[in-house]
């Protein structure tokens, strides 16, 4: 085939067109690739931003809950002390009300009952035979010495501010007469208390001494509220 | 014919296998030069149609768009204004005006040819 000189200039210019567009193309596809590889990274790096945010907030919210725990442990701790201090002024209050005789109590104790003397001589006294106050102010005063813890007499409880004395053939404690006999009772340690008014030269020496019949004993008293 | 094709092919096969890579701003540059280049050689065609091509004006044409197109694109880049897209304009316009052209060409061609072909036998 004849080669004209239009052919090569054609050839050639069709060679640098062919150049430009294959140039051009794969330039077109590489800015697309860096394109998308920025995208990608984009993304990655939103993600990842919000990763670190999502823990951050999680850190966060976990450094709260320990304080709150925190705080729970010593609301918790102060309840308890304050229940445990209610507790321990309920219990005083309890002693107390005890004490002025508020409740009713009961306990291992000691009785002790005081008779007139059934047999009077007749060319004797009658005042020499019969119970007065100041013996059982004597079994009381002896018994508080020895601990008593709760008395009463013909069921009326004795208390710091109490008074017993006679009108006659009858004895009145805080203004509340009782004929005889009269039955002293106390709560306390028994043993003590026995052992405290059996003494020898004791009260109940000096009780029989004065000719008066006494009776003695242990046994669990109840006493009622006032 | 054959020699041309051949030549584009290699031009191609150069391109693609020449790993030549443009900074980005001037991505702007080499796709004004491929319009340049697309419109001359459609105009090219075009004027072999019309039977006035002459190869002095198709080289130059060639070569001078696309130096013209290139330094237009220089100059607004300079300046801060698109110009190129003047350019794209232009050439744009101008290739579908000559696809235009050479498509009514070859219709006309082949239409003359269906005529003698029928007309032959009569």
């Amino acid at each position: 085939m004849h080669v004209k000189g239009k052919h090569v200039i054609l050839s050639l210019v069709l060679f640098v067109f062919g150049y430009l567009i294959a140039v051009s193309y794969e330039q077109a596809q590489y800015l697309l690739e860096e394109n998308e590889i920025a995208e990608d990274w984009d993304r990655a790096f939103h993600y990842r931003q919000q990763l670190i945010d999502f823990e951050e907030r999680n850190n966060e919210l976990e450094r709260e809950i320990n304080s709150l725990r925190l705080d729970l442990l010593e609301t918790e701790a102060q309840l308890s002390e304050e229940q445990a201090t209610l507790m321990s002024a309920v219990e005083l209050k309890r002693k107390l009300q005890a004490y002025v005789g508020e409740l009713a109590i009961n306990g291992p104790g000691v009785f002790v009952t005081l008779k007139d003397q059934e047999y009077v001589p007749s060319d004797a006294n009658v005042n020499d035979y019969i119970v007065h106050d100041r013996h059982v102010q004597l079994v009381i005063n002896e018994l508080l010495s020895a601990g008593a813890e709760a008395i009463q007499v013909n069921g009326q409880r004795i208390f710091q501010d109490s008074h017993v004395y006679c009108v006659g053939p009858v004895i009145t404690v805080d203004g509340t007469s009782y004929p005889a006999p009269f039955t002293i009772e106390v709560i306390g340690d028994s043993d003590v208390l026995l052992a405290a008014l059996t003494l020898e030269q004791g009260v109940i020496d000096q009780l029989v001494n004065e000719r008066i019949e006494v009776e003695y004993g242990t046994k669990q008293i109840e006493m009622e509220p006032k | 014919m054959w020699l041309s094709l051949l030549f584009l092919a290699i031009g191609i096969g150069l391109g693609l296998l020449s790993n030549f890579s443009i900074p980005a701003i001037y991505s702007n540059y080499i796709s004004i030069a491929i319009l340049a280049a697309f419109d001359t050689l459609l105009g090219g065609i075009r004027a072999h149609f019309e039977h006035v091509f002459n190869q002095h004006i198709f080289v130059t044409g060639f070569f001078f768009n696309i130096t013209l197109a290139i330094f237009l694109t220089f100059i607004g880049e300079q300046l801060g204004v698109d110009l190129y897209l003047a350019a794209v304009f232009a050439f744009g316009w101008r290739l579908f005006q000559n696809i235009a052209i050479i498509r009514r060409r070859l219709f006309d061609r082949w239409e003359q040819r269906k005529l003698a072909k029928t007309n032959k036998p009569v």
